[in-house]
């Protein structure tokens, strides 16, 4: 409790982001694109129990996400036909929850048996199996169309109807809100360190008495809680289920949100659920080669920053604890590091939609529209355009990203310096 | 480094995220079309966008509609996920467009139908008009049905019902062989599929399989081994990309003599997979509403040799054409671009087709037409021409369904709002 | 009878192929300890040179290009990407490939495009070679066949009798010891990955005529792989074949002989009436389940042996 409270200005800042953030984005397309982070934030914290906390890289964790969604959206309906007790809807991400513990339970019994690989491989397993059964069980799951349902079902406490989208993002704010501290304040918890002395050596926390594979078990069980959570409230913020979200993608997704924003630490899941949210609910506006860039990026990310987003914010730790002043000589290196890899990026995506385009033009089609600027490609002075810059950009970054590194390393060394005085 | 690039972009996102785009509906008539762009199958969904603004373009060369406002698609993109269309649609409302178009999966319409049926109660002066160019399960004109749908496309069971009736006028048929997907669509085939054999054709149904949809088979050898051992000469399939294309090759390589009755087989993306000398073996055929070589199809007006020359490929969209020219028809009716005036407009409406006259019917929203079907053929003076190569191969005419073979009962019972 | 000699010779047939598609990821994964992920997406890269090639040059030189190519490929990623991750573990190395199957999927569709491209089995290959019980098989097929076993014999021999096959396997366990005794062991791997993914590649060429070239295929053969070599035990080129075979017969008897399920709930003594939403299930038949058959068999195998069928150590 004392961590948690030492942690308070943090929270209550998550607090109030969540509680203005619909004052400034008021579009129902943005209320969505919210409510889906809130969403996607649960659902990451809860892989990152697995993968960060417990060592456990899972290609299956929509399996509880979705069948949480799909038994939320049946019991929604059965309620609404009034088949069933009623159960208030703002409590029915609970439900969902339950639901995925049930299932964690059950399958984690057999696949946490052990970690690795083998954990990996039961899990595509597991997922493919239950992709397959949505499709062919019509009855339960109604094949590829999913199950419809009207979230506006029952009494309507102080006037809470969950038609309008506005009462349905702050009912997923408010349990993002109280799942991300709740998952917080499993990590402090004995449990929370026990599944990292699994995940670090597991034969000597075996040794030293610890059953690992039943707090692998349970790491699994209490994650798929938080993710039937999610599932749940995806049911409710969309009114629909479908197939898609217990397939292989789905899981894909969650584990590119939670390496790209970093798994080890607690705000990475959180960086990467917003930020890749955004970008798949945006970019495809911007350009058909999203998908791409989404790859590249990843694969970026994994050889130069496993650490992820927090990972490199976290880095730099140490200079902001110790003095801030510190960072002043490394404004210089960092914005000349900023801006030759913006030159590079800026050719290097200027070619990547040139050749795009000219493998789907049509005939007679030469100009693409790039930056805003109409850009011939039959001519080879834009392909030599931005060619040079590319390169240029590449050229320079090769200068200027040791210059990061360095001044990193002399305020690194600076940092020691004052410890050991 | 990437990320540092992404910054300044995000920014941008975020400030267009944040204006509201109501501002300024008033000029264009503007329809959202919500497909696939991006992803493995976007090839459908950039087709379908280019007929779309190609017919487009025609209108508004003519002056555009409403005494000069022109006509914009917008495109918007939903990756084949059912909850980003959901989210496209919003982004749709916010933008102030009124009119959304979309067709490929039918989940994705399921999904429009129930979220616009909900939106236009809660918001009655903010109604959304959707017209679905290509989803055709059955039910969205059955129960499912809604005043704010129109289908311009055949359904499951209509395109059933034509397969059949063309099958009964072939008495050399006497053994047919169904395969479909296991999956909503499929079932459903396979339903109409069981029912119209018996009512139309004299033949028996000696196999009636359904598979893991979606890719998921690799290997059709056993399937095609129980073909062979049925004796069958026809097969009547539903199935579509890969479940088809692995099928019929399959099916060529086993030297099988049969036919297949598709609804799909003959996508430009359909014989690309698998290949003219194997199409050719199983001797494929298609229901549509007309194709290239069909004697029919009399009114052209330039369409197909000025669509071939600005995209390299043949025209495969006379849908596109007539939901547009439909469209346009309902608006001049209704003299405004509100969405309840321009459904009322439209039920009931009439209009040329490739084959004959289209009816709108106003009980369901559902197109009535008449259809051809038509066998692959390599010496058909027409071919087909995709991505500015020669396919090599042509449709030619086995037969013409009227509308009133086509025509199916429906179990609608629609609430209008007043 | 008849049809069970049939549906044991149509499951070898497929599962030759499914070697043909695993090989190189076994010995990647036996060699290196690298679950390749994007192993599928060079099969994918295979199928779309040949076809390029094939539409210059013929179906033949392409059967020898088109894999090089692939290989090149395979060892520059290896080379510039894969060794940088090397250091950070095995979750890290996994995670890498998983980025490139998606870049290469895209990089595909961005080069040919995103519908299917009409890549065909050459028609000097298209006569029957083989009749049996009333099917024929293609000269192609029975060509595939041929190459498959090819490929396990060579394989075999090369790492079994042959001095290089002997360091490379030594330079997987020990490789301090073989650096130290002069052996360039990065560059082993390089040359392991590449070869592996030239593996891939030439099975791309000889499959992606039969399954259809397009930008979904490894999509919906990346899994499968992984079955292979898990039930085969990793790294185990024998296992491999047998659990390819033992899949392929599996399959292709669930469809053949196609049991009804209802017998099965009903001898539980469970009506369909009491399954509710669950009818489905009674309904259905083994055929209908039987591209799910491979996944359960990897469940189960990893429960109950974790080591697959020959496998030297644990998954």
């Amino acid at each position: 409790m004392r961590l948690l409270l030492s942690k308070t200005g943090v929270w209550i800042a998550a607090a109030a982001v969540i509680l203005l953030a619909p004052t400034l984005f008021q579009s129902g397309f943005a209320l969505s694109v919210m409510g889906q982070m809130g969403v996607a934030i649960i659902f990451a914290l809860a892989y990152n129990m697995l993968l960060g906390q417990g060592g456990m890289l899972s290609f299956g964790h929509a399996v509880y996400f979705g069948l949480a969604g799909y038994f939320s959206i049946h019991y929604l309906n059965l309620m609404g036909e009034g088949l069933v007790w009623y159960f208030p809807v703002s409590l029915l991400p609970l439900f969902g929850g339950v639901v995925g513990l049930f299932f964690g339970v059950l399958i984690g019994f057999v696949s946490t048996r052990r970690a690795g690989t083998t954990f990996a491989m039961i899990s595509l397993g597991f997922s493919e199996m239950a992709t397959a059964l949505t499709l062919i069980l019509v009855a339960f799951f109604n094949g590829e169309e999913g199950i419809q349902t009207d979230r506006w079902v029952g009494p309507e406490p102080f006037g809470i109807t969950y038609g309008p989208d506005i009462q349905v993002y702050y009912l997923i704010g408010i349990w993002c809100f109280v799942a991300m501290v709740a998952m917080y304040a499993l990590t402090k918890t004995p449990f929370g360190r026990m599944s990292n002395a699994v995940r670090d050596n597991p034969e000597r926390a075996q040794f030293v008495g610890y059953n690992t594979q039943r707090v692998r078990w349970l790491a699994f069980s209490l994650s798929s809680f938080f993710a039937g959570l999610a599932g749940a409230l995806h049911a409710i913020n969309f009114e629909h289920v479908g197939f898609e979200t217990v397939g292989l993608a789905q899981s894909g997704f969650v584990l590119f949100m939670v390496f790209i924003g970093g798994v080890r630490h607690y705000l990475g899941p959180i960086l990467g659920a917003v930020l890749i949210t955004l970008l798949t609910a945006t970019l495809g506006d911007l350009t058909q080669a999203w998908f791409l860039y989404f790859g590249i990026f990843f694969v970026v990310m994994v050889v130069f920053a496993p650490g992820g987003l927090a990972g490199l914010i976290m880095l730099h730790e140490p200079v902001w604890k110790t003095d801030i002043r510190l960072a002043q000589r490394m404004i210089l290196p960092y914005m000349g590091g900023l801006i030759t890899a913006l030159i590079a990026g800026f050719g290097l995506i200027g070619l990547i939609e040139m050749i795009y385009f000219v493998s789907h033009k049509l005939a007679g089609d030469t100009d693409v529209l790039l930056y805003g600027f109409a850009t011939d490609v039959s001519s080879i002075y834009s392909w030599l355009i931005y060619g040079t810059i590319a390169a240029t950009g590449i050229v320079l970054c090769r200068k200027s990203f040791p210059a990061v590194r360095g001044s990193w390393n002399s305020a690194m060394d600076d940092v020691r310096e004052r410890f050991s005085a | 480094m990437k990320l540092h690039k992404l910054v300044p972009g995000l920014m941008g996102l975020l400030l267009m995220v944040s204006i509201p785009f109501s501002a300024y509906a008033a000029d264009p008539v503007r329809i959202g079309l919500i497909e696939p762009f991006s992803g493995p199958i976007a090839a459908i969904g950039l087709e379908i966008l280019d007929n779309f603004e190609f017919a487009i373009e025609r209108i508004n060369s003519k002056g555009g509609v409403l005494g000069g406002r022109m006509l914009e698609v917008v495109a918007l993109d939903n990756a084949m996920n059912a909850e980003k269309t959901t989210q496209q649609v919003k982004k749709a409302i916010d933008r102030g467009i009124r009119f959304i178009s979309q067709g490929i999966g039918s989940n994705h319409a399921l999904n429009i139908i129930k979220q616009l049926d909900k939106h236009n109660k809660r918001n009655p002066d903010k109604a959304v008009l959707y017209l679905n160019h290509s989803a055709v399960t059955t039910a969205f004109t059955n129960e499912l049905c809604s005043f704010w749908h129109f289908r311009f496309d055949a359904n499951v069971d209509m395109k059933v019902a034509g397969l059949a009736t063309q099958i009964g006028r072939d008495p050399s048929i006497k053994k047919i062989y169904m395969i479909n997907q296991n999956y909503a669509y499929g079932k459903s085939f396979q339903a109409v599929g069981r029912r119209m054999i018996k009512e139309r054709t004299n033949a028996e149904l000696v196999g009636d399989d359904l598979i893991v949809p979606f890719g998921k088979v690799l290997d059709f050898t056993p399937y095609v081994a129980k073909v062979k051992a049925s004796g069958a000469d026809t097969v009547l399939t539903g199935n579509w990309g890969p479940d088809l294309v692995r099928f019929v090759k399959a099916t060529a390589e086993a030297g099988l003599d049969v036919q297949f009755y598709t609804i799909y087989g003959g996508l430009p993306t359909s014989v690309n997979g698998y290949g003219v000398n194997d199409g050719m073996a199983v001797k494929i055929k298609q229901i549509t509403e007309m194709h290239e070589n069909d004697a029919h199809w009399t009114d052209r007006d330039n369409f197909e040799s000025d669509y071939l020359s600005k995209y390299e490929r043949s025209w495969y969209g006379e849908r596109g054409r007539y939901i547009l020219d439909m469209f346009v028809k309902a608006l001049e009716k209704a003299g405004t671009d509100d969405p309840k005036a321009v459904a009322y407009a439209l039920e009931g409406m009439t209009h040329p087709g490739p084959n004959g006259e289209l009816l709108m019917r106003a009980e369901d929203h559902q197109i009535q037409m008449a259809m051809v079907i038509s066998t692959i053929d390599d010496k058909a003076p027409r071919k087909m021409i995709y991505a500015g190569k020669n396919v090599g191969v042509g449709w030619k005419t086995d037969g013409w369904i009227s509308r009133s073979e086509i025509s199916q009962p429906t179990t609608c019972k629609m609430k209008r709002p007043a | 009878m008849e049809i069970l000699f049939f549906s044991l010779f149509n499951g070898i047939l497929y599962g030759l192929l499914l070697f043909m598609l695993s090989a190189g990821l076994t010995l990647i994964f036996g060699m290196m300890g690298v679950l390749n992920f994007a192993h599928a997406s060079f099969f994918m890269l295979g199928a779309y040179f040949a076809y390029q090639i094939s539409q210059f040059i013929g179906f033949w030189p392409a059967l020898v290009i088109a894999p090089l190519v692939v290989g090149v490929a395979g060892a520059l990623v290896e080379r510039y990407g894969l060794r940088q991750v090397h250091k950070y573990g095995h979750v890290a190395e996994l995670l890498f490939t998983f980025g490139i199957a998606f870049v290469i999927e895209e990089l595909v569709q961005m080069v040919w495009g995103k519908a299917p491209v009409p890549y065909e089995i050459p028609q000097s290959m298209k006569f029957t070679a083989l009749t049996w019980q009333g099917m024929n098989y293609s000269a192609y097929r029975v060509f595939m066949v041929l190459i498959s076993v090819g490929i396990f014999a060579a394989l075999y021999l090369f790492l079994k009798r042959t001095r290089v096959g002997l360091i490379i396997q030594a330079a997987l366990s020990y490789p301090d010891v073989v650096g130290s005794l002069g052996h360039n062991v990065p560059r082993i791997f390089m040359l392991v990955f590449g070869f592996g993914t030239a593996l891939a590649g030439i099975a791309g060429v000889l499959g992606g005529n039969v399954l259809g070239t397009e930008p979904a295929m490894a999509l919906q053969l990346g899994t499968i792989v992984f079955v292979v070599i898990v039930v085969g035990g990793l790294g185990s080129l024998g296992g491999a074949l047998i659990a390819s075979i033992f899949i392929g017969l599996l399959t292709n008897m669930a469809v053949s002989f196609d049991i009804p399920f209802r017998g099965f709930f009903e001898a539980l003594g469970v009506s369909p009436e009491a399954m509710g939403t669950g009818k489905d299930l009674i309904d259905m038949t083994s055929s209908g389940i039987s591209p799910i058959l491979p996944y359960l068999l990897l469940v189960l195998m990893l429960i109950f042996r974790p080591r697959g069928l020959f496998g030297q150590r644990d998954v």
